[in-house]
């Protein structure tokens, strides 16, 4: 079937990609200001997910030989130091990972970012309701990754998608992700992993990508944080930030509730909050022309 | 133009000749439309949870979030326009409260939120004559002034009218 795609396919793809960031224009405003702080590179750079991505590879790369991988943005940046992080920034092209219209998917230009950013604000807020102990820093850091495979899988998933949501009404398949599996062969959750794995993302968030929307399938060190990525991304959906034509068209793992404790109040609470810090977010970075439709 | 977009938790009213007011992606979001006829008073709100008890302090800030202080507050600006204070003529639909796959209880905010609507548009004495709820996908909602057509649109699933 010619829709169908291979590993081969995907990772000949990911070989062509360079680490693209939204934000490298503001944040080049920013460093053009010789009293900037080490902060405001933080600030800017932690709401962008492929700069967010280049500072943890880089971080965790070989070159500096750490025994345990960093996952903190905070840290990551303190470790690096602001020369190194600017000329991560200056070495970075135009970014169009998370802005670029998703072919396959109809999603609008930046409704992936939209999407990433909600998610990560709410992946944060659904950790704080972990039962047992959980790193907040690395919620966000998940949320904000998870659907990175969409880029990379759109264009392909272009030719088979139109099938997708038929598959689903009749039930042939469960949902969304099954319906990727079916028709390509392979599902956008399977090639983010492989765009971790490429960019040698800490363990952490490479299984959270992979299990996003299997959670329950994570291994047990990883799956607290998988559950996070899982309800932070069907929060986003809820919300109305989807990345297009499979809004809304994923199973919950209910198998969330040995992890976090959530009432229909505190969920609220969740969607709320996160509403705030989004809009909060999306101002700071002056994003607002470019995101609003 | 004199189009009025809104955001989650705005709410808007408009009667300038071929206007529209519109919402994008309601996810578990309901959108309630009011059209006044006589005037060609088209007003709409996105509203995200169903009750404001849960944070007084946002619902100060943002009223239109919550089902329960947004409602009647379209209503007061549909008055405001020129409608009738009994609401009498008034056409209302709702849109909108989607779930997520598999969702329980915890999850189905979307029904929380059409049922929360549903009641306080009770107590206003007013009902839904069309509604597109639940399901499992996004609606975006435009209410025209001009005809009072209300349309509906959907990434992969087209647009059709309630």
């Amino acid at each position: 079937m010619e829709s169908r795609i291979t590993f081969e396919n995907v990772r000949e793809a990911i070989e062509k990609l360079p680490m693209l960031s939204p934000n490298v224009s503001r944040l080049l405003q920013i460093m053009a200001d010789e009293d900037y702080e080490l902060d405001d590179v933080v600030n800017i750079v932690k709401y962008d997910a492929a700069l967010t991505a280049k500072v943890l590879k880089a971080v965790n790369s070989p070159v500096f030989g750490l025994l345990n991988p960093v996952t903190s943005l905070d840290r990551a940046i303190s470790y690096l130091g602001k020369w190194i992080v600017v000329s991560i920034i200056l070495s970075d092209s135009t970014g169009d990972l998370f802005s670029r219209p998703l072919a396959g998917y109809e999603g609008q230009q930046n409704a992936l970012w939209r999407h990433d950013l909600f998610a990560a604000f709410s992946s944060s807020e659904v950790a704080r309701y972990a039962k047992q102990s959980f790193e907040k820093e690395l919620a966000f850091t998940a949320g904000l990754l998870h659907d990175i495979g969409k880029y990379v899988f759109a264009p392909f998933w272009k030719q088979a998608s139109g099938e997708a949501l038929g598959r689903i009404e009749e039930g042939s398949v469960a949902d969304y992700l099954a319906a990727e599996r079916v028709l390509a062969g392979l599902d956008h959750a399977q090639v983010g992993y492989e765009m971790a794995r490429y960019w040698e993302f800490p363990e952490p968030l490479q299984q959270a990508i992979l299990y996003h929307h299997t959670p329950e399938q994570a291994p047990e060190r990883f799956r607290a944080l998988a559950y996070a990525a899982h309800l932070g991304d069907m929060c986003a959906m809820m919300a109305g930030c989807d990345t297009g034509n499979d809004g809304m068209q994923y199973q919950l793992d209910n198998g969330y509730i040995e992890y976090f404790e959530l009432t229909s109040e505190s969920l609220a609470q969740i969607l709320l909050e996160t509403e705030i810090q989004f809009k909060q977010a999306i101002s700071s970075l002056s994003l607002e022309e470019e995101v609003d439709k | 133009m004199s189009d009025i977009i809104l955001g989650i938790g705005d709410y808007g009213a408009s009667k300038n000749p071929g206007s529209m007011v519109k919402t994008y992606a309601l996810g578990s979001c309901v959108a309630v439309t009011m059209y006044d006829p006589i005037l060609h008073l088209a007003g709409m709100v996105h509203v995200a949870l169903p009750e404001s008890k849960i944070n007084r302090a946002k619902s100060e800030e943002c009223p239109g979030y919550f089902a329960d202080l947004g409602v009647p507050l379209l209503f007061d600006e549909m008055v405001r326009l020129g409608c009738q204070r009994k609401g009498r003529g008034l056409i209302v639909k709702m849109l909108g409260g989607a779930s997520v796959m598999a969702g329980n209880d915890t999850f189905n905010i979307g029904k929380r939120n059409v049922l929360a609507v549903k009641k306080i548009l009770w107590t206003l004495g007013m009902g839904p004559v069309a509604e597109d709820v639940g399901a499992n996908h996004s609606r975006t909602v435009s209410l025209y002034a001009d005809s009072g057509l209300v349309t509906v649109s959907c990434p992969g699933r087209g647009q059709w009218q309630i």
